[in-house]
């Protein structure tokens, strides 16, 4: 009876969830937009330069980045071997956000209105549930900071906005993807 | 009073499957081999009674020209497991005695 008990028991444990490999996800998100922001920022007449150069600058790059994390994620999940429930969890949130901000963009265009403060606020939502569903309290502030800098983002003027971007993006996802990734113990 | 064992989760080979299924969504056959430490033939047939009882569901796939098997745990799978492991601590504790 002894042995069946720890034969459950080693099994189970050799099914920890690695938190740490998605780290990547969100260091490599931080940076991208937070780059792209700064950059927009300072060199607007470099983005801006014609009509539909902002919209390529800004949805151009971020699918490229969403092909390469999803390159990442599936390569990561066969050489794992098996799928947990945070895992599956994350992956329907994040994909979600991934549809959403898609129609958030078309939408504004549309309304020819800034898709930003609506993104960031999805985001900042998001990341939150994320540190809720991992316990992990970097993301619940990460995605609190975020949340917030969308409503700052509807009183600041001109371009300034992309300095709220740059910032919600190191605080909502590069921070915590830093901190899981320097994290000691797994969920 | 005590129950007896469920006879197709007594197999270590099953045992060990099973725990693993209940933990996790799902799991594919090279970790599952890789964990049991048996042969392919071997899971493949353990793997084989665990379906026939209606305790795991098996999705069979091809992934570049391989076949890919993925396993999840069933309902009664997860009420067998969690009975057989209750009846465990109970023969334990009669054996601590």
């Amino acid at each position: 009876m002894k042995d069946q008990i720890q034969l459950i028991n080693d099994a189970i444990n050799k099914t920890k969830e690695n938190l740490k490999e998605s780290s990547f996800n969100f260091i490599f998100w931080g940076l991208l937009i937070a780059i792209l922001s700064f950059f927009h920022y300072s060199f607007p007449e470099i983005v801006q330069k014609h009509v539909y150069s902002t919209m390529l600058y800004w949805v151009l790059i971020p699918v490229l980045g969403m092909i390469t994390t999803i390159l990442y994620n599936v390569k990561k999940q066969k050489k794992v071997g098996y799928e947990t429930y945070i895992s599956r969890a994350l992956k329907i949130i994040w994909g979600v956000f991934n549809i959403s901000w898609i129609v958030l963009i078309f939408v504004s265009l549309e309304k020819k209105i800034n898709p930003t403060e609506s993104i960031l606020f999805l985001l900042g939502v998001m990341i939150l549930i994320t540190g809720l569903l991992i316990r992990f309290k970097p993301f619940s502030f990460g995605g609190v900071s975020v949340v917030t800098c969308s409503i700052l983002c509807v009183y600041t003027p001109n371009n300034s906005w992309l300095l709220l971007n740059g910032i919600a993006a190191i605080l909502g996802l590069l921070v915590p993807g830093i901190a899981l990734y320097y994290r000691k113990s797994n969920v | 009073m005590f129950n007896p064992l469920d006879k197709i989760l007594v197999n270590p080979i099953r045992l060990m499957i099973t725990s693993v299924l209940v933990k996790v969504e799902s799991c594919d056959f090279n970790f599952l081999k890789q964990l049991t430490q048996t042969t392919q033939g071997n899971l493949s047939v353990q793997l084989k009674k665990l379906k026939e009882s209606g305790y795991i569901s098996i999705d069979k796939s091809f992934e570049k020209n391989y076949p890919k098997t993925n396993c999840k745990i069933t309902k009664a799978g997860i009420k067998a497991f969690e009975d057989h492991f209750e009846n465990l601590k109970k023969y334990q504790n009669l054996n601590l005695k």
